[in-house]
């Protein structure tokens, strides 16, 4: 099941999106946890040490093709968790759109 | 950057049992570029006052614009029944459900001071089990709110 969490700033958007991460890989199911957030907390919330954030790649865009039935990764989701993301307690896998201190780029 | 986080969830499982968890950005613009356009559910969590609920009703809109037919409302911090009456009040008048309900945590500003999850900080909190509960309704009705 693929759930989107929203919610203004402060509303407690990240704390619940990691816990619910957190509570659902505990119980034994496979999650993935993204971090569409262009100023990235989630890893915090997920109980990674946000240090471990710094070499891991974003999202980028080249790993979309074009294709007849529209746009599409380039690579399986399995590859692309292979090369950008990490793995964290509980075995929650974490992929991360942005950086925050990439100022003037996306 | 956002083309692929929806294309990400777009080939994500969609077997019961394994979740992908997408948390968006804190504004209703993002919706716009339908990064959450292959989500199953959108989960919007609101406070009870007028601007966090506000928010949601926007948000809400946007989804339901996106094509995300369920879309229900977490409403989290809450004190107490006055605080679930107007969050509830608030989904009747604008044809939202609530799907979860979480109590207002004082334990939860130390987690975030500590730079700690919250799981992490005290997993018998009043907030973590809440979710905890939430999570194994999602899993055993293999779904969060009806559709529609």
């Amino acid at each position: 099941m693929k759930l989107a969490v929203a919610g203004k700033g402060g509303s407690g958007k990240t704390s619940f999106s990691g816990t619910i991460a957190r509570v659902l890989a505990r119980d034994g199911h496979s999650v993935i946890a993204i971090d569409g957030d262009s100023n990235p907390n989630l890893v915090v919330t997920l109980g990674i040490a946000p240090e471990r954030m710094r070499d891991m790649p974003t999202l980028p865009s080249d790993l979309l093709r074009r294709t007849e039935n529209g746009i599409e990764l380039s690579k399986t989701l399995e590859e692309v968790c292979d090369s950008h993301s990490l793995k964290g307690p509980d075995g929650v896998t974490l992929l991360v759109m942005a950086h925050p201190q990439h100022a003037g780029t996306g | 950057m956002h083309a692929t986080v929806r294309s990400v969830i777009e080939v994500a499982s969609e077997e019961q049992g394994d979740f992908c968890i997408l948390d968006t950005e804190a504004s209703p613009e993002h919706l716009s570029r339908g990064t959450a356009q292959y989500a199953d559910a959108m989960l919007l969590v609101v406070e009870p006052y007028f601007k966090s609920l506000e928010t949601g009703r926007r948000m809400a809109a946007l989804a339901k614009d996106l094509g995300l037919e369920r879309v229900a409302l977490i409403a989290n911090k809450m004190r107490g029944e006055e605080d679930l009456e107007a969050v509830r009040e608030f989904a009747q008048n604008n044809g939202l459900e609530v799907g979860g309900v979480i109590p207002y945590d004082e334990l939860m500003p130390g987690a975030e001071r500590a730079g700690s999850s919250p799981l992490d900080f005290d997993p018998e909190s009043p907030s973590v089990r809440a979710i905890a509960e939430l999570g194994e309704k999602i899993v055993s009705n293999g779904r969060v709110v009806r559709s529609g």
